[in-house]
């Protein structure tokens, strides 16, 4: 194996696959993507696999809206041999407060301004049209967009991966990268559980690890790990109108839950945790989740449950993401605090930095994304988030 | 068919029971399985495979295999390997994923 590569790319996730795709893509050659553990190994294969367009800010609304157009197509956009499990079933959210009903009026505008298909749903009769069976007590309003959905993260992810393989990136997996080589303000290449690898350009796409490799060459990223948990039941027929249930989210009652085109119904809830790595499952969350939307979705009280599991969000103070050029080590790029939708963006963001990166244009200004915003006070600020 | 003298195992099988599987009256004992009194009355397929819909015969017969899911009382997916004959009671086969009753 060589030593010495043009780019390295630390994490196996999405983010990091569909990097090294658009850079492979654009014509950068030899280029080399660690994972510490399998591909999607991380928060892209524990997420809860939803692709929303229904955002609240006109940022992350403008890149899930472009990144949706690229899952419609990721097969042939890849060149992937299987389904990505796209699934346009929907997403219905539901406001459970005046202020939050008001909150979702705003969202739609943005929304109808990027041309986005969400409409208001009547509750009295047109709600049962998208689910069947919803409780509606105590949920003021609803808005539903029929292009939202879910994809299969892993598939996206290899999808990706073998796209960029095909185009010459390297791929190392089962390597932890343990530091960064710096010197005299510029990156040199990383430190692996498999040797030093030289590079003049570092990605650092490592999740919640990733403000830790940072802090190394003095880069201060504030992003900080957060456990969710989530979990999927047996699989039972479609419940929807036209196949599977519609995502039936909820902001204020902080859960999430849809029934996956297998007809398994993937959930989680938001719940209070600290600042910490620990992904382990806790009987909390079994009990509080179910608890929390079979009030919601009577319906599923029948369903077992097979599997629970946790990921990491990579939580950053505006829950934006943050796209970081270094000022400590020329060469490195920070890219982090997804804080738990960086699934269904990672298509256009992956655009957004191999154009930066290639000298290419972009219809978005990259540096916006960077860290310094928490200085300035030229936050994202994004009001939709679970 | 069902094993009326064991060497070492005493069988306890109660009165005897009635229930319907997909509309046929089964004899059963409350203290057997489902799976053994559709054993005994020469039902063998009883679920089927997910993908290519094959029959499915009794597998693991501890509940851990999901080769026997059928519809009992309305509730689908149940593993009636597991469960204990009643007086009454509807099992009916099921063909698919089980549809939850809304």
């Amino acid at each position: 194996m060589k030593k010495a590569y043009d780019t390295i790319i630390v994490g196996g996730g999405i983010v990091g696959c569909s990097i090294a795709f658009e850079l492979a893509k654009r014509g950068v050659k030899d280029i080399l993507l660690i994972e510490r553990g399998y591909l999607a190994s991380g928060a892209t294969g524990r997420c809860g696999a939803g692709i929303r367009q229904q955002w609240g800010s006109k940022l992350n609304a403008t890149l899930a809206v472009e990144s949706t157009h690229i899952f419609e197509n990721l097969e042939s956009y890849t060149g992937y041999n299987y389904s990505c499990g796209l699934n346009q079933a929907g997403y219905l959210l539901i406001a459970c407060t005046p202020k939050e009903w008001d909150q979702f009026q705003i969202n739609l505008d943005v929304q109808h301004e990027l041309g986005v298909e969400s409409h208001v749903v009547d509750l009295e009769k047109d709600v049962y049209n998208y689910v069947p069976f919803i409780n509606t007590d105590g949920i003021y309003g609803a808005t539903f967009c029929q292009k939202d959905g879910h994809a299969d993260p892993f598939h996206c992810t290899f999808a990706y991966a073998q796209g960029a393989k095909r185009m010459g990136v390297e791929i190392l997996t089962y390597t932890t990268v343990e530091s960064l080589i710096a010197e005299q303000g510029k990156i040199k290449g990383v430190h692996t559980s498999k040797g030093d690898f030289e590079a003049s350009r570092v990605i650092n796409c490592a999740n919640g690890w990733a403000p830790g490799l940072a802090a190394q060459v003095g880069d201060e990223i504030p992003v900080f790990p957060e456990r969710h948990q989530a979990l999927v039941t047996e699989p039972v027929a479609p419940m929807g109108p036209n196949g599977p249930m519609p995502m039936v989210m909820s902001f204020h009652r902080r859960f999430y839950v849809q029934q996956s085109p297998h007809g398994s119904f993937i959930m989680g809830i938001a719940e209070d945790e600290p600042i910490s790595f620990n992904y382990r499952s806790s009987w909390q969350f079994l009990e509080e989740c179910c608890s929390i939307i079979t009030n919601t979705l009577p319906a599923l009280r029948g369903l077992r449950v097979v599997r629970q599991w946790a990921g990491l969000y990579d939580m950053s103070p505006d829950h934006c993401p943050i796209i970081d050029f270094s000022k400590n080590a020329e060469g490195l790029l920070n890219i982090c605090g997804f804080s738990g939708h960086g699934f269904m963006i990672a298509p256009r963001v992956a655009i957004l930095v191999a154009n930066a990166l290639c000298q290419q244009e972009d219809a978005i200004d990259i540096h916006m994304f960077s860290a310094d915003r928490y200085r300035t006070g030229d936050i994202l600020i994004e009001p939709s988030v679970v | 068919m069902r094993i009326e003298e064991h060497p070492v195992l005493d069988f306890e099988r109660g009165e005897k029971i009635t229930f319907t599987y997909n509309g046929q009256e089964i004899e059963a004992y409350p203290n057997e399985t489902i799976v053994a009194a559709l054993h005994a009355a020469g039902i063998r397929q009883l679920g089927e495979s997910p993908e290519l819909h094959r029959p499915r015969g009794l597998f693991c017969a501890i509940g851990n295999c999901s080769s026997c899911f059928m519809t009992v009382d309305g509730e689908p997916n149940m593993r009636v390997c597991v469960i204990k004959c009643k007086q009454g009671m509807v099992v009916e086969s099921q063909k698919g994923k089980g549809v939850i009753r809304v």
